[in-house]
């Protein structure tokens, strides 16, 4: 595929934060998440990402097809958004791989890995069971820097009360269980949601 | 030296709502605790039963008990409802934990049409002379009796749904039968008497406003009013383009407020968002709809606030330290002293997409080419593959919205209206 025949699509979540879906996966490694420039060393999408004049990037999260931005700056995406696509086109016209692989781990569990492994049990024996009862589905994607990056899918993606599902289910039973997790990312592409379990409908 | 609790807000939040991911990020933003309550339990309920309630949202006195019961264990700081019914429920939760909170006759008032006009009339707001009908009666004979052009609307309806323009007795006649087929439907059916009811109301030619405001203490402080740029005069009233500020006259914008003022005053509201829609014509301005909460919809992104640096961190328009409107409201609910709010500087709209025609939605093309029309900040589809839309006047779904900022109101509405033009919805 041609850099020209690309497609990027920007969804807005907030001021602060912007998801891009790509038509073509930007790294096929699991998630990679960067939270500072030095993060970033390596990683070619990531650098260029950071090195937005006035974007203020405060991180860079990079999972298949999809890359979310975060900025500190009140610049729109109107205008932050054409410089991201620049660098993921870019970054995907190289030789170079986009995102570099994460490092091995320096010892045979991380502070990372053994968080993951405690909120995947969590996820499979507590999260997951209750969302069921909607028809939802909640994956763990990944646990760097101590924040986990989930999808959701079924009845969850896309649903009215995602948001409540994910700040007071699943961040609160976190908060709970594995205290140490300081953040949850959902990296779910909603839109894209099919069946919803509620669905917006009133002014 | 132990930290003070963070105040804890109850948002009545139904699971139909637009307006979730709006107050529930605002209030993290806050820092304040927060617990929703719905009419259907979450699937969480049992795991954080501080964080998530199940309340009957239809019975208002039946929540405010559960409530109580609630805040005993849980103290509350403030109370949110987000819309026509919650609001009431959040009136009556008020009352019963002596928080901050609206009447909760005021708050019926608003939500229910007749009684709105009826105190509307009593306290000489201008507003269209009306007449209650029941939808039992012979539509030919209430046809005989009535001024047109007329506008029937149901009592309790949201976002326009069933609001119908009649120009002539047989055109009143097909408004009415259809208007009574809309209220036989089961969840309009469900508000009980007043789905067996109807309001025949003079048609007010004019421009039409939407105002937000936020009431304290009994002072309505104007936050913005919008223009509506695509005339509403029927025969249905989908909403559209909503863009500020307003282009109209300052002296007339005072006058909207003041019969906005008047309105909430005669309505007894005395806290919390309003949102208004008016028109106005060589007359002055007319009253159509006064609501007890904030704007609909996802349209809350297109108002942002500057408020210094008292609880704001940055976020918002230009080099402003902006708070949305939710975080007003939310700051408001729990007590907290409000600092002046000005919208930011920059001209915002929002464009409601209208329903092309009844069908399934397949899929919607063009997205990326709406999003980068110069000013378009956002494009949110909010219909989903595979739903079933319903142009207006049966339905009350907008399919999605589109934001834009810019330097002008007209910059603006040319934004929206091009990115209009680059989506297409795909109905089967």
């Amino acid at each position: 595929m041609s850099a020209s025949d690309l497609r990027i699509t920007a969804e807005p979540i907030d001021v602060g934060r912007c998801k891009f879906v790509v038509s073509e996966p930007v790294h096929a490694g699991g998630v990679r998440r960067f939270a500072s420039p030095d993060e970033a060393t390596g990683s070619p999408l990531a650098e260029a990402i950071f090195a937005i004049p006035g974007a203020q990037v405060a991180e860079v999260i990079v999972s298949g097809n999809l890359v979310t931005v975060v900025k500190r700056s009140p610049a729109p995406w109107q205008v932050v958004g054409k410089a991201v696509g620049q660098a993921i086109r870019a970054a995907l016209a190289a030789e170079r791989p986009a995102v570099a692989p994460k490092a091995a781990a320096p010892s045979p569990a991380t502070d990372d890995d053994a968080l993951y492994e405690r909120v995947a049990d969590l996820f499979d024996t507590q999260v997951n069971p209750m969302v069921a009862r909607h028809g939802g589905r909640v994956e763990l994607i990944d646990v760097q820097d101590a924040v986990v990056m989930v999808r959701m899918a079924g009845g969850c993606q896309g649903c009215g009360m995602a948001d409540v599902t994910l700040r007071q289910g699943i961040e609160a039973m976190l908060q709970q269980h594995v205290p140490e997790v300081k953040g949850v990312v959902d990296i779910t592409d909603h839109a894209a949601g099919a069946n919803p379990y509620f669905a917006a409908a009133k002014k | 030296m132990a930290r003070p609790a963070a105040p804890r807000l109850l948002l009545l939040l139904p699971t139909a709502t637009y307006r979730t991911a709006a107050f529930v990020e605002a209030a993290r933003r806050l820092g304040v605790e927060l617990t929703v309550a719905s009419e259907r339990p979450s699937a969480f309920q049992e795991a954080n039963p501080q964080g998530l309630l199940t309340l009957d949202l239809s019975d208002p006195d039946r929540a405010a008990a559960a409530a109580v019961r609630f805040a005993a264990t849980h103290p509350l700081a403030g109370v949110v409802g987000v819309d026509d019914d919650t609001a009431v429920v959040a009136a009556a939760i008020a009352d019963a934990l002596g928080l901050r909170g609206n009447p909760i006759a005021a708050t019926r008032a608003a939500r229910d049409k007749y009684e709105q006009r009826r105190l509307l009339a009593a306290h000489a707001v201008p507003i269209p002379r009306f007449r209650l009908h029941r939808t039992d009666e012979d539509p030919r004979v209430v046809a005989a009796q009535t001024v047109y052009p007329c506008v029937l609307k149901p009592l309790r309806l949201a976002a326009s749904r069933g609001v119908i323009r009649a120009d002539s007795p047989p055109a009143f006649v097909e408004a009415f039968e259809r208007l009574r087929r809309i209220l036989a439907e089961p969840d309009a059916a469900a508000c009980g008497e007043p789905a067996r009811r109807l309001l025949v109301e003079e048609f007010i030619p004019g421009d039409e406003y939407a105002l937000e405001g936020l009431l304290v203490e009994g002072e309505l402080r104007m936050l913005a009013l919008f223009d509506k740029p695509d005339p509403l005069n029927g025969p249905f009233f989908e909403e559209t383009i909503y863009v500020t500020p307003s282009r109209l006259a300052a002296d007339a914008q005072r006058a909207v407020a003041a019969c906005a003022a008047r309105a909430a005053a005669a309505l007894g509201l005395r806290t919390g968002p309003v949102h208004a829609e008016l028109r106005v014509n060589q007359h002055g301005p007319w009253l159509i709809e006064l609501a007890a909460r904030p704007i609909g919809g996802r349209c809350s992104a297109a108002l942002r606030f500057a408020v210094g640096d008292a609880w704001a961190s940055g976020r918002g328009g230009d080099d402003e330290a902006c708070a949305s409107l939710e975080e007003v409201i939310i700051q408001h609910a729990i007590g907290r002293t409000l600092p002046m709010l000005t919208r930011e500087r920059r001209a915002s709209g929002v464009l409601m997409l209208p329903v092309p025609r009844a069908g399934v939605l397949q899929e919607v093309r063009g997205i990326e080419g709406a999003r980068a029309v110069p000013l378009v900040e956002a494009v949110a589809i909010t219909a989903h593959p595979g739903q079933t839309l319903v142009p207006w006047p049966e339905g009350a779904r907008y399919p999605g919205f589109v934001f834009a900022r810019g330097e002008t109101p007209e910059a603006v509405t040319a934004a929206l209206r091009e990115a209009q033009d680059r989506l297409e919805f795909v109905i089967g």
